[in-house]
């Protein structure tokens, strides 16, 4: 007895093992059934004005892109504007993936669920497969939804079908932020090309700009992120395709093969080997990047535009002379004709999908559309970006809005900012000039945009194995940079990417290429 | 009185062991278990040959090398010598100290060692440079991350571990000592002949049970190691299996890794297992 009992122990113990590894598999068939009764407002057979016009309880799984859920007033105007009772599940953006992924596998969806990561193989599969409802039959019923143009239904589109209404975004918002009062005090221009910047970045790390007689600052202040640190915006300088080039015959190439993604690597190993970027960047996370810049420890940045609002406000009080300019027209030939940006994900922002198995019928996906439609009336825009009038901000009669509070709009309408399907286009705006001058440029930039011409094609291979490719190119990039592996090295990985599937993806993306564009 | 234990067993481990079967599918969570394809052995013969495989497999055994070799007997050591302290106050101190780490999470404890060791103002590159050498990027190079990793779980860990050799060694017969104190053995010769002795089947058994877990590294420890410039180290199983599993969302693939690496541990256990009868030890089973 004893014996057998300590054999089942042992068993135990190394079943244990195994089952940690795939715990999360096979509650799909149990969460099956308790699902589908949560709206019941919406359900209804009538003719669709009655629908639309009834009271709805949606819930919505939503991504936060700030630490803290919203509390405050603006939930409940959002529902009397949009005569809607609305339920939020909040999942934090850094595990988004994770959740988003255990959300689909686990079927414990809601009735909206915005994705984001429409590249993730398992969110891609759950679209192909039908989970959710293709909505471009029912978009032009909706006044605000019919707008969206035919480019953006396009790059939403996943094999040719639209299976959610497409968060739009600006195409491309990226560009430099500078510490002007650095320039003036060395005696610098504004830079025009990357060279310039280079000497700019030099000139920051060792001439002392801060004046404390310290060699303590850098030009650059980088994160390890290759997309939207740094090294993308440059590489469009350099120009860089956005991922993958298509020729005329439809050939396609993936940006690393290319020679600018090499010059790219370039720059920024001058960089790295000068000291004129923070030696740790490669493991440097956003927020300390953002923290270190505005400690005045270095006077580059290169990320999102807006950005450069966010730096000054951390600023006040640590660098109170802290004075930015934004950049967004560096070359690296000084040509006009070579400007060129990066366009993220081609400016879709993601996806509000309708699960089927929360959205019964029609009837309830249209009452759910006329509510994404709604949001995008700029009464709740203005709901969602600044909050309530005299309670979070103050307006001018230019429409120009001042917020009164910044705490309180951090609390309490920061959180809904991100769950807007539309940005762009609303006379109501932020009075702050960085902010004014950040749109303008953002504006700007979509002349130069660069989209990724398979950001809407379908490979298999990409999507089994496209991320775990990817590594095998960033840690590449990152070794190259910091030198650990010379030119040859760097080739080699590009080789071994695609005898590891890359050829495949690059075969499959071609053929699906020519499928679209005869 | 044992069938509540029983229950728990079948239904929390037993009856899940069946969703194992989704390795040999292309598991689709909204088609489930019955109506998603079956592939046969497709995941492991990706898993097999697949460039990283090797490199899982080696970084995984040597850092299970490693954990053996070093971190195993410290903690022995460690007890031994807090045994031979006389003074009571002292050595509960020593004790209460070193266990604390273990309380702490590896988030925690990795962002210290962040804090020592980065190169843009960490203390222990400070310390360097002020000696006038070289500052060392400790947190991104291959050759530092075992270092690191090992140095990390030693002082979390040793501690605790030593509670269940202490707890050994204070049953050890104090009649025996008296006898060699009579023979004219001096305290290592005691702790040779009488001490180490004594707890060797708890040892051996502590042996055998961290070996099955031999592919079972720590998943949330060498997660926040890894970075771009020492995955080629610091990639192992559990990190793969999760990359793989949920971020990606290859549900059967990554229980393909996860089926494999239990599949060494088991068989890892019945060899030592064995080894240990044959040294004329008990085993744990």
């Amino acid at each position: 007895m004893n014996r057998n009992y300590k054999k089942i122990a042992a068993l135990m113990l190394c079943s244990g093992l195994v089952l940690t590894a795939c715990g999360g598999g096979n509650n799909a068939k149990e969460s099956n059934s308790s699902n589908g009764g949560t709206n019941s407002t919406a359900k209804t057979t009538a003719a669709p004005a009655d629908v639309l016009d009834a009271k709805a309880k949606i819930s919505w799984l939503n991504i936060l892109q700030t630490s803290t859920t919203p509390t405050g007033p603006i939930l409940e105007k959002i529902e009397e504007l949009t005569n809607t009772e609305i339920e939020f599940s909040w999942i934090p953006d850094p595990s988004k993936e994770e959740r988003i992924n255990t959300s689909l596998a686990s079927n414990s969806l809601a009735d909206i669920v915005t994705l984001t990561i429409l590249d993730n193989s398992s969110v891609r599969n759950a679209l192909k497969a039908g989970m959710f409802w293709e909505v471009s039959p029912y978009l032009d019923e909706f006044p605000n939804l019919a707008k969206i143009s035919q480019d953006t239904r396009t790059s939403a589109s996943i094999a040719g079908k639209l299976y959610g209404v497409p968060f739009q975004k600006s195409l491309a918002r990226n560009g430099v932020v500078i510490r002007k009062d650095w320039l003036d005090k060395l005696g610098l221009q504004v830079p025009k090309t990357t060279d310039e910047l280079m000497e700019v970045a030099k000139a920051f790390t060792e001439k002392d700009p801060d004046g404390n007689g310290k060699k303590d600052t850098t030009g650059f202040m980088d994160r390890s992120d290759l997309v939207y640190g740094a090294f993308k915006t440059l590489g469009s300088y350099f120009g860089t395709p956005n991922y993958w080039s298509v020729d005329d015959a439809g050939k396609m190439t993936p940006e690393f093969d290319t020679e600018a993604y090499v010059k790219t690597m370039d720059y920024m190993k001058t960089l790295y080997d000068g000291g004129y970027i923070n030696q740790d960047f490669a493991v440097t996370a956003k927020t300390d990047q953002q923290q270190n810049f505005a400690q005045g420890k270095a006077g580059i940045y290169v990320g999102a535009l807006f950005d450069s609002k966010n730096l000054l406000n951390l600023s006040k009080g640590i660098q109170d002379g802290m004075d930015l300019v934004m950049v967004n027209d560096i070359t690296s030939t000084g040509n006009e004709a070579d400007r060129a940006i990066w366009a993220g994900n081609n400016g879709i922002g993601g996806l509000l999908s309708f699960p089927k198995s929360e959205v019964k019928d029609e009837n309830e996906l249209r009452r759910i559309l006329k509510f994404v439609n709604d949001l995008m009336n700029e009464d709740v825009y203005g709901l969602m970006t600044y909050g309530i009038k005299d309670v979070h901000y103050t307006i001018d009669g230019e429409q120009a809005v001042t917020i009164k509070d910044t705490d309180l709009w951090k609390q309490e309408v920061q959180p809904f900012s991100a769950s807007r399907p539309l940005e762009n286009g609303f006379i109501i705006h932020d009075a702050d000039p960085l902010k004014v001058e950040a749109d303008k440029l953002i504006v700007e930039n979509a002349k130069y945009a660069v989209l990724n011409p398979a950001y809407s094609l379908e490979s298999e291979t990409y999507s089994t194995q496209g991320s775990e490719l990817q590594k095998i190119m960033t840690d590449a990039t990152y070794k190259y940079i910091l030198g650990k592996i010379d030119l040859n090295g760097f080739k080699a990985e590009v080789e071994k990417w695609k005898k590891s599937g890359g050829s495949k993806i690059i075969t499959e993306y071609e053929a699906a290429y020519k499928a679209v564009n005869p | 009185m044992i069938l509540p234990g029983f229950l728990y067993f079948v239904i929390f481990k037993y009856l899940p062991m069946g969703g194992l079967i989704i390795a040999f599918q292309d598991y689709q969570p909204f088609l489930g278990i019955a109506d998603s394809p079956w592939v046969g052995f497709k995941h492991f013969v990706r898993l097999f040959t697949e460039p990283t495989f090797f490199m899982l497999l080696s970084n995984t055994l040597i850092l299970f090398a490693l954990n053996i070799v070093i971190f195993f007997p410290l903690p022995i050591i460690v007890a031994l010598m807090l045994n031979e302290v006389q003074h009571k106050l002292f050595k509960s101190t020593i004790q209460t100290i070193i266990y604390i780490p273990h309380f702490m999470s590896w988030v925690i404890i990795v962002s210290i060692s962040y804090v020592f060791m980065n190169v843009d103002g960490g203390v222990l590159n400070e310390m360097l440079a002020a000696f006038g050498m070289q500052k060392i990027s400790f947190l991104t190079s291959p050759e530092w991350l075992r270092t690191v990793y090992i140095g990390q779980i030693i002082w979390k860990e040793i501690g605790w571990s030593t509670i269940i050799y202490l707890a050994a060694i204070t049953v050890v017969d104090t009649q025996l000592y008296e006898a060699a104190e009579m023979d004219g053995a001096a305290r290592l010769r005691k702790t040779w002949h009488i001490t180490l002795p004594a707890i060797r089947p708890i040892i051996i058994t502590l042996l055998i049970l961290k070996i099955g877990h031999t592919l079972d590294l720590g998943f949330e420890h060498m997660y926040l190691l890894i970075n771009s410039l020492n995955r080629e180290v610091g990639e192992i199983f559990d990190t793969y299996i999760y990359t793989a599993g949920l971020k990606n969302g290859q549900l059967s693939f990554s229980t393909t890794v996860g089926l494999f690496k239990g599949v060494v541990g088991l068989i890892l256990v019945m060899l030592s297992n064995k080894l240990a009868k044959k040294i004329g030890e008990d085993g744990v089973y």
